[in-house]
């Protein structure tokens, strides 16, 4: 298993040169020349020249991405235009709260997609799984600030049941109220696929032997279906959470806008309407990394809940 | 793993039905069965009409979409606007019918662009054995990087835009399509007319074209049909986030985002145009489905 890991982190450099490089590129390709912007408006030609050499500038492009990786290594991504802080603290403050989010929406998505699907694949057939399976390819197809917006609408402003705007820290501190709408927005994109897969996988696993043997023991029929048709379908659903990552990340970045969440998403989208580069590009790395990182997490995941894999 | 089975048994059910049925269904069977699922059917009635009123929304948008009228903003909808006016006294109707008309341009460049270069890719690097390893590794990088980054980054480098949105969805459609069309290349790779065609002398490009891509289009069809509805969400996503269309062109994402700072006056303005986007990403991804049972069962997810 330890192999199995280390082989697949092996994988996944070329993954994380590739982001770094275009992260690199970005900053490369953007319009404005950088010493122009740090000199400001009115600096003379020799000043941007002498910013130029400062910042290496005028070096090969292969020697740039060379010491772009080493500064990256060193968590030096430069400082923000607008304001001036360090990128990486900008950063290091809004990691928390997306991680937070998005723990919050898979609790959310995760519980309820099986649910939903296992009970549609016991119910095969019936009204209840037509109903449930109707809701899935709607809930698939629902743009996410669509949730967000009724959610605001009614939950927030017009029942004024929760909180919809900014964070109010840590849930343990007070912070619940406000993470609960998000989280369900976030959630809500990955309900649909999550409850259309458990349905398949239950379903393929009710007709597996092991099933009959586990009903023919006598065991009570609650038992087969949480302990061994569902703990089974579990490997399919890990896979597809990997695949939905990226909808898990685009989400994200819709959801804090909506909701004023201080995340990452939030802080690359408002930098980039302010041209603000460093953090846009620090953001966007950040974000990239992070897909890399979930993806990574769910295939040692997959190899923890099917041994098989690991002996491949 | 193996989630075939279900479907498996479905072949084998319709294969038992009439024997006319097991030949290679033509065009117009193909479009017999789709009608025959209810929800297909309306699903395609509701997308053409859509369609036409965008293609035609010159002659069918009851107002000019970009004129405003101060004295009637905000107007909740009425017999003479059908889905009100937003908060520049534009109809919303006129506005929704010239949105879809760009939201389903983006998601029209964006599965025919990114389709046509995946399928190309894959295709190449299912056929030449040698490009195979660099093109999968150069697709892989290419996955890193999700829709709505690259959209953030193409924003970030060429501004915010139609432009930007458009580079996006089409960058991020390259990578799955390239990966759907190996693998469907990889099996037509091993079909023995493959082996004939080279046998007799058939030219690379006449076995690439004529044997080995026209036997894998209609999986890649499938798979781009399934495809176009997430696309129109991740533009209208973007557009929303105000790194797509900007004001004053109407697009649906953008007036929705328009319409979220009056959400509490009057909700419909942002309402009405996340539900014609909804609307049409259930039916595209419905009739995506019937398409998939008719053409293409074994490709599930």
């Amino acid at each position: 298993m330890g192999r199995q890991i280390l082989h697949r982190l092996l994988i996944s450099l070329p993954a994380l040169l590739g982001v770094l490089f275009l992260c690199f590129c970005l900053m490369q390709v953007v319009p404005a020349d950088p010493a122009a912007i740090i000199a400001g408006p009115d600096a003379k030609a020799e000043t941007i020249a002498a910013i130029r050499l400062e910042l290496g500038l005028d070096r090969p492009i292969i020697v740039q991405f060379a010491e772009y990786i080493w500064r990256v290594a060193h968590f030096d991504l430069g400082r923000s235009i607008i304001s001036n802080k360090m990128v990486i603290e900008e950063i290091a403050s809004t990691m928390g709260p997306t991680l937070e989010l998005m723990i919050a929406g898979l609790m959310m998505a995760i519980p309820t997609g099986m649910a939903l699907g296992t009970i549609a694949a016991v119910k095969r057939g019936t009204w209840i799984d037509r109903a449930i399976m109707a809701v899935a390819v709607a809930g698939v197809s629902m743009p996410i600030f669509f949730i967000g917006l009724i959610l605001i609408q009614y939950v927030g402003y017009k029942w004024a049941l929760l909180p919809f705007l900014g964070r109010a820290g840590p849930v343990w501190d007070g912070g619940l109220p406000n993470l609960i709408l998000p989280a369900f927005t976030l959630g809500s994109v990955l309900i649909g696929p999550i409850a259309r897969l458990t349905r398949t996988a239950v379903l393929e696993v009710l007709g597996a032997d092991y099933v009959r043997t586990a009903r023919a023991k006598g065991l009570r029929e609650r038992i087969v279906i949480v302990h061994h048709a569902l703990r089974n379908a579990l490997i399919p659903v890990v896979t597809l959470i990997g695949l939905q990552a990226a909808f898990l990340l685009g989400g994200a970045v819709v959801t804090e806008t909506m909701f004023s969440w201080p995340g990452v998403g939030r802080l690359a989208v408002g930098a980039i309407i302010s041209s603000d580069f460093p953090t846009a590009q620090g953001a966007i790395m950040i974000l990239a990394m992070a897909f890399l990182m979930i993806n990574l997490l769910v295939d040692v995941l997959y190899v923890y809940l099917d041994p098989r894999v690991a002996r491949q | 793993m193996n989630m075939q089975a279900p479907l498996a048994l479905d072949a084998a059910t319709e294969a038992s039905v009439a024997p006319d049925q097991i030949a290679l269904p033509g065009r117009a069977s193909i479009a017999r069965r789709l009608m025959r699922d209810k929800a297909a059917a309306l699903a395609a009635v509701f997308l053409s009409a859509v369609a036409l009123a965008a293609i035609f929304a010159p002659f069918v948008a009851p107002y000019d979409p970009y004129y405003t009228d101060l004295s009637k903003a905000m107007q909740a909808p009425s017999a003479a606007h059908w889905f009100g006016t937003d908060t520049a006294g534009r109809d919303v109707l006129s506005r929704v019918i010239y949105g879809a008309r760009n939201t389903l341009t983006i998601g029209l460049i964006g599965v025919i662009v990114g389709g046509l270069l995946g399928g190309f890719l894959g295709i190449l690097a299912a056929y030449f054995k040698k490009l195979d390893g660099w093109i999968m590794r150069i697709v892989d990088i290419m996955l890193a990087f999700p829709a709505i980054l690259l959209g953030l980054a193409v924003a970030a480098i060429a501004g915010a835009g139609l432009t930007a949105v458009i580079i996006a969805v089409v960058v991020a459609t390259i990578p799955d399509v390239a990966r759907v069309a190996r693998g469907a290349a990889i099996g037509v790779m091993g079909q023995e007319f493959m082996e004939a065609g080279r046998a007799v002398g058939v030219s690379d490009t006449v076995l690439i074209w004529r044997y080995l891509t026209l036997n894998c289009i209609s999986t890649i069809f499938v798979f781009l049909t399934l495809r176009f509805g997430q696309i129109i969400l991740i533009g209208s996503a973007l557009s929303f986030l105000g790194l797509g269309a900007q004001p004053p062109t109407a697009e649906l994402g953008m007036m929705a985002s328009q319409g979220r700072d009056f959400l509490f006056i009057s909700e419909h303005i942002a309402i009405i145009p996340s539900l014609v986007i909804f609307l049409i990403v259930l039916a595209a991804n419905i009739l995506g489905d019937a398409f998939r049972d008719v053409l293409d069962p074994r490709l599930q997810q």
